[in-house]
């Protein structure tokens, strides 16, 4: 769809060598060095790999005397001399990387490289074939606060070896009380230059000295593992509960709810016991929860599937949720604490499926089970509110709590939603959607006659295969084996869940060539499912053919046949299916939504409703994308102090929050503030476009950059101010008009709006075409209190947005209508014609204060101290203030009114508004006499007054019929400009450039110009800008209009001056361009002038301005950019 | 294998059906229902979409719905296309006494008109009659405890008038139901069954490229049963009581 479209656009259009690298990163789809470092090590977020370097890992053997052997079991404990040397050359030796991250010392014998000289593809390298290793391979990954000891090691060698003493932060017991076996050595030579090594070793010891302060932590989070109480007896020793010899029982860590309510299966059938034993024997050699080292006995022992009573640790340690743990130990008790008593919508949704989850098992027909997970899908909706809760989550969160306590399952969990099922439980469930396709595409690749089979037989396999996924085939295969799976997915990832897919299917290939709909296909694998425990080959001579399971089998083939179904693989078909993918959900999405707006959306035409659908969520999207790229320059400029630029700046992407407002990646806002309103607005009315653009120009246009190095410069000096960009699109205008639409639509009062806020505040605007509902709209607007009046300064604020709202010309009269866009340049006619209109136009509003003040009611006289500002001055000022200055904003006018003197003249007010053929429109009035006029005595207007007023002045009629719906440019009619959101124009032609026929501004000051006030919105208005943004695209016109503007002000002014009332008519004399030119510079430069005197209020340039005007013409764009830059102080 | 009135006195043909609608308003229940005769809290947790069978004899045929009862949270919706693909008929469901709930199922009715199988046979459905006071008191009250059926706040919202004249409007066949004590649950299949034109049962599916629709005879195909492998009992029951 379109916002996908608009990646790629922007991503052909933009320069990766001139913009900040993080915006570079956040655009493309390479994950970062970092990002692969954790993967591969399955560590959180904040690790980044620091160090690396080649190594050899030398483990001890243990002695021969202490071998196992049951006799001696009573008197074993282990100590550091119980293993042999591993230096002298003994022992297992693995050769690979060492890492250094902030708090991890990690090995692996799976190569890959995550220094910033290495490709990211050589840092992706372990996404081959683990050959059941799992993305570490063998080594560690060890956290250095559970380092007791680093010694340098003098060999004979002149190698550079490390012994490294790890320690659990438990005792290794006394002479009464036993202790845990103490962990083994490490042995590490370091293969490198003395140079690499010694940097290595400093690294080493600064995270140590940091790692200190860790150890109390470590140890709290070790205690809740179960090995740390397994080891502390020997295996066929008494169990240390029940051991009565006076020592107070270790603590026995919670194991999940089948240490209550039995673990399923039979275990003796699974040979729980022997597993125990080899479990027991393998911990005592390598270490167990933060110390344990991975040799190939590791992965083997989780193939044949975990014993009951370390299955939670070892879920926790191979998912790396342990680490997680350790990072953040207090934050499962502190979510639930902070939320307690709250609720939300997951809270409701998780109610509804508590008592549907694992129905069957005892535990979940208990209080403490149901308890548990309640408390943990609760406490993850908390963290994650983008997420929330997504059905699935509870069938897998129980099976969790089988084998894990509670906090550990929270940890679990948010590995398995952030990193292990992207996507899976999110809103739109794109991650689900994503990899249905993947596996279809791996079928059609693997299987091709079964895929032919089934497309030709219209079965869908993802609506078969999807709940596999969705619940890690917990909730399709009989409990028992789905946990097997789980044992080996968290171990090797998420290519587990596709290889066994891969391997059902092919299993039961026969079969499945015989069904041909949807239900044969479902009850051939049920049923197979169903058989998962029985004899593969029941038939079969031999008895150990005869005793391999089903089950056995299929993990043989998904685990030997589709052994080159890589996590390499997985990310290949992940990325290329992304976008079609995110495609058919967000056309969905906007299908729905659309069709869910609410019964004002029925205004609108479907087309109009796409259009405002789109425009919203770009304008968030974007905002968020921006908000992100700025964020990562703060990081950027954070971390550059301590690491080197070049490997920190890659770390955005994939740091959790990779593209984040994206509508199929589940947005994470549906919501505008009044700021994306205001940037929403100025992409569909000219009106809405600010006239004093804060930022001099694109920073993408490529020709405002080489040819102004100038302009370049400001950019980069100011990369991330915070508060300043407003991307590609035009900037918006600030204007109380805006504000008080804004709360207008903003019905509930929650300072942001939905869509269908917008499109319920459009639609009676657009929609109706109804020329009193708008009248009553606009005065409603300004009728604060609903009492169905409006004040005298409710009067002045009218009239002001009047001039706002018309001040880039008035739009198509009803009868033409034709659309903006294509009354172009060319069309000298329609130029004509709209020039003499926005005239018309001006001397409408005049007349309109006028009259309103003429026709005003008395307030009964209450108020006449707060009224002690004069109002003609008032409206003199306003006059002067709206003419002569596009972007007139409410503070000036309050400013104004406040500080003007007593000068007391009507005459500008009396003057008779002028049609195009210069007839008197009306009569002109004295309204010296009104009574109205009197700032002592409070009027206001009523709506029936405010009609009236319109409807018998034919601009403003016409204004209301059709001009103000018209200023609102919705898919039939964009606005030219606001295309501009769509990175096309970052190449682009649009280079605001490019009015060669505005003459230079000369620097004088211009005397009669004091009645003009500064610019609203930003005092600085480059007076180009200003008219650029005033004159639209008809250049010409647009400054006749300007200079006419100026010239009235000046007329008005001279006329306070002299004292003088009434005149005839004497605007029809615009067709002089000449005159209007000479008057419009001075114009300018009053504003100009005014403005820096002014105010003082002035924004940060954006990163990615664009204005609005969109000229064909090229090249001047160097004139352009000095000029802004001379504002821009 | 397109020629199955070798083997079956009446021809036989599968349908397949989609249920959609807001969650809660008992499109569950309405399949349980029609399948097993039943109604209770529903235990089975539904990943994706749930897939049940049942046959439906008709005077001149019998048909065999193939159903897909879609899960119930909203953010599942999005899974919503990959169930109506191909799908025969629509039970577009919403409860009387929640007026958003027609909303989304006006939405449904949209969205299937304009992305499923053309020809796509959709019946809309108000659910939970029996907790509008104002219909019918001949409603058999199947089940002895009736007691909370009668909640005070639970009253019709959404009149038959206004459900009725949408209906007609978009050409959808129109039911009031009540899964739980049954009322019009068999004739809304029926209906359906009725309303499928001949010409689609006989060929394959629609789309279908080379395969063709195995027919099946009635009564013998007892293996169809619940996507979910625990704890579902089968299925596939005797004949529906049309
Ligand atoms: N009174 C009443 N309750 C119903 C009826 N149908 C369903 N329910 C209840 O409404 C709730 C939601 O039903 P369910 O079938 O799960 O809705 P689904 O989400 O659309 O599948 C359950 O508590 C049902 O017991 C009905 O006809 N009458
Ligand atoms: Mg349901």
């Amino acid at each position: 769809m379109f916002l996908s479209n608009l990646v790629q656009k922007a991503q052909q259009y933009i320069d990766p060598a001139v913009l900040p690298a993080s915006l570079v990163t956040a655009t493309t789809t390479k994950p970062s060095k970092s990002v692969l470092f954790q993967q591969q090590f399955h560590l959180p977020s904040n690790q980044n790999p620091l160090y690396e370097i080649t190594a050899e890992l030398t483990l001890p053997t243990r002695k021969a005397s202490s071998s196992k052997s049951p006799s001696s079991k009573q008197q074993q404990r282990w100590g550091p001399n119980d293993w042999d040397k591993g230096a002298d050359g003994k022992g297992t030796h693995y050769v690979g990387q060492l890492h250094l991250s902030e708090q991890y010392l990690c090995f692996s014998t799976v190569n890959s490289s995550f220094v910033s000289t290495a490709s990211t593809s050589a840092s992706s390298a372990f996404t081959g074939r683990t050959h059941g290793t799992g993305t570490a391979g063998n080594g560690f990954t060890l956290p250095l606060c559970a380092v007791r000891r680093v010694e340098r090691l003098h060999t004979q060698s002149y190698m550079f070896a490390l012994s490294i003493t790890t320690w659990n932060g438990f005792d290794p017991g006394t002479d009464t009380k036993p202790g845990a076996p103490a962990p083994p050595k490490l042995t590490i030579q370091l293969e490198g230059s003395r140079q690499q090594c010694e940097r290595f070793c400093d690294g080493l010891k600064r995270g140590l000295r940091q790692g200190i302060r860790e150890v109390e932590n470590m140890r709290a989070v070790a205690a809740e593992c179960y090995s740390e109480y397994f080891m502390y007896s020997d295996f066929d020793g008494p169990s240390p509960t029940t051991k009565a010899d006076g020592v107070t029982p270790r603590h026995l860590p919670d194991t999940g709810l089948g240490s209550i309510f039995k673990y399923p299966g039979n275990s003796r059938k699974l040979r729980d016991r022997s597993k125990m034993r080899l479990w027991h024997e393998y911990m005592r050699e390598n270490g167990r929860n933060t110390t344990l080292v991975r040799q190939p006995d590791f992965h083997r022992l989780i193939r044949v599937g975990l014993p009951n009573l370390l299955r939670g640790e070892m879920w926790e340690l191979t998912s790396g949720s342990l680490y997680l743990r350790l990072q953040k130990p207090k934050l499962y008790g502190e979510t639930l604490k902070k939320h307690e008593g709250e609720e939300s919508l997951a809270i409701d949704e998780i109610e509804k499926d508590l008592n549907r989850s694992l129905p069957e098992y005892a535990g979940f027909q208990s209080e403490d089970g149901i308890g548990r997970l309640r408390r943990v899908l609760t406490a993850y909706s908390w963290t994650n509110v983008d997420v929330g809760y997504c059905q699935a989550m509870n069938i897998v969160v129980a099976a969790l709590l089988i084998y894990l306590s509670e906090t550990q399952a929270f940890y679990v969990l948010s590995i398995l939603c952030d990193r292990l099922l992207p996507g899976y439980y999110s809103t739109t469930m794109y991650g689900t959607l994503l990899d249905q396709k993947v596996f279809e595409s791996l079928v059609e690749k693997t299987m091709p006659v079964l895929w032919e089979h089934l497309s030709g037989n219209d079965v869908q396999l993802s609506v078969v295969s999807l709940p596999w996924f969705l619940s890690l085939y917990i909730n399709s295969m009989p409990l028992i084996f789905a946990f097997r799976v789980l044992d080996v997915f968290f171990l090797e990832g998420p290519k587990v869940l596709f290889q066994v897919g891969l391997a059902i299917l092919r299993v039961n290939g026969e079969e499945l060539l015989d069904a041909t709909d949807d239900g044969a296909f479902i009850s051939v694998l049920k049923s197979y499912f169903a058989r998962l425990g029985e004899s593969a080959h029941p038939k079969s001579e031999n008895p150990k053919h005869r005793a391999i399971t089903n089950f056995q089998a299929l993990m043989v083939v998904a685990f030997k046949e589709f052994d080159g179904i890589t996590q390499h693989t997985i990310s290949e078909q992940r990325s290329k299916h992304k976008a079609a993918v995110l495609e058919n959900i967000e056309s969905f999405a906007k299908r729905t939504s659309i069709r869910n707006l609410g019964p004002e959306s029925k205004k609108l035409s479907t087309n109009d409703l796409g259009f405002l659908y789109d425009r919203f969520y770009t304008i968030l999207y974007e905002r968020q994308q921006r908000a992100q790229v700025l964020q990562a320059d703060e990081d950027r400029k954070r971390k550059a102090s301590r690491q080197r630029a070049t490997e920190i700046v890659t770390g955005v992407h994939g740091n959790g929050a990779p593209e984040m407002g994206r509508v199929g990646l589940g947005p994470s806002t549906t919501e505008m503030d009044y700021d994306a309103f205001r940037e929403f607005l100025a992409g569909v009315a000219k009106w809405a476009v600010t006239d004093s653009p804060s930022s001099p120009t694109s920073a993408n246009d490529p020709s405002a950059h080489k040819s102004a190095n100038g302009y370049f410069h400001t950019l980069r000096a100011k990369p991330s101010q915070p508060s300043s960009p407003w991307g590609i699109g035009p900037e918006p205008a600030e204007h109380e008009f805006l504000r008080r639409l804004f709360k207008r639509w903003d019905k509930e009062v929650k300072s942001s709006l939905t869509l269908q806020d917008v499109v319920a505040g459009l639609a009676p605007i657009k929609g109706g075409r109804d020329i009193m509902g708008n009248i009553s709209y606009f005065f409603e607007l300004y009728d604060n209190d609903n009492d169905g009046k409006v004040d005298r300064e409710g009067i002045l604020r009218m009239s002001e947005a009047l001039l706002f709202l018309s001040r880039r010309g008035v739009e198509g009269g009803g009868l033409l209508s034709p659309s903006p866009s294509s009354a172009s340049i060319s069309e000298h006619e329609e130029g004509k014609r709209r020039e003499t209109k926005d005239e018309q136009f001006l001397s409408a509003v005049s007349s309109f204060i006028r009259r309103c003040f003429e026709y005003a009611d008395p307030d009964h006289a209450s108020r006449k101290a707060e009224m002690e500002a004069n109002g003609v001055a008032q409206q003199v000022d306003l006059l002067g203030l709206s003419n002569g200055d596009e972007s007139a904003g409410s503070d000036q006018l309050a400013a104004s009114s406040s500080s003007t003197g007593d000068v007391k003249d009507d005459s500008v007010l009396s003057r008779p508004s002028t049609n195009a053929f210069g007839q008197v429109q009306t009569k002109a009035r004295h309204v010296a006499a009104n009574a109205a006029l009197d700032p002592s005595s409070p009027v206001h207007i009523t709506l029936p007054t405010f009609r009236m007023l319109v409807l018998a002045d034919e601009p403003l009629e016409s204004f209301f019929d059709s001009g103000f719906a018209n200023s609102f440019h919705l898919a039939d009619a964009p606005l030219p400009s606001s295309t501009i959101t769509s990175p096309t124009f970052l190449g682009g032609s649009s280079s605001t450039a490019s009015l060669p026929n505005i003459p230079d501004i000369p620097a004088m000051s211009p005397g009669g110009s004091s009645g003009v006030v500064g610019g609203a919105g930003a005092g600085v208005v480059p007076p180009g800008k200003g008219l650029r943004g005033m004159l639209d695209n008809i250049v010409t016109d647009g400054m006749r209009v300007a200079a006419e503007v100026r010239r009235r002000m000046d007329e008005a002014q001279k006329e306070l001056d002299k004292g003088a009332s009434t005149r005839g008519t004497e605007d029809d004399d615009d067709d002089d361009g000449d005159e209007g030119g000479r008057d419009l510079l001075e114009g300018a430069e009053a504003d100009a002038g005014e403005g820096r005197r002014g105010t003082g209020v002035s924004r940060e340039p954006s990163l990615l301005d664009q204005p609005l005007v969109e000229e064909p013409k090229q090249g001047s764009s160097k004139e352009e950019v000095e000029k802004s830059t001379m504002f821009e102080r | 294998m397109t020629d199955s009135t070798a083997s079956a006195p009446k021809p036989s043909s599968s349908v397949k059906l989609v249920l959609l609608g807001e969650a809660a308003v008992g499109k569950s229940s309405l399949v349980l229902r029609f399948v097993n005769n039943d109604f209770q809290p529903n235990k089975e947790p539904t990943i994706g979409a749930a897939f049940l069978t049942q046959k439906c004899q008709l005077p001149s045929r019998t048909i065999k719905f193939e159903i897909w009862d879609t899960a119930g949270q909203e953010r599942f919706a999005s899974l919503a296309p990959m169930y109506y693909r191909n799908a025969q008929s629509a039970l577009v469901v919403y409860d009387m006494t929640k007026p958003s709930s027609l909303v989304k199922a006006k939405h449904w009715v949209a969205e299937l008109q304009r992305q499923a199988s053309p020809g796509i046979v959709i019946a809309l459905v108000g659910n939970k009659l029996d907790l509008c006071d104002d219909d019918d008191p001949e409603d058999e009250a199947q089940d002895g405890e009736n007691a909370e059926g009668h909640e005070e706040e639970a009253v019709r919202k959404v009149s038959t008038a206004e459900a009725k004249a949408y209906a007609e409007e978009e050409s959808l066949l129109f039911y009031e139901t009540s899964a739980k004590t049954g009322h019009n649950v068999s004739e809304v299949f029926t209906a359906i069954a009725n309303a499928i034109p001949e010409t689609s049962l006989k060929g394959p599916r629609t789309g279908a490229g080379g395969g063709t629709q195995a027919a099946i005879s009635g009564g013998q195909d007892t293996s169809r049963v619940n996507l979910n492998a625990r704890g579902a009992d089968g299925a596939a029951k005797e004949g529906c009581a049309c």
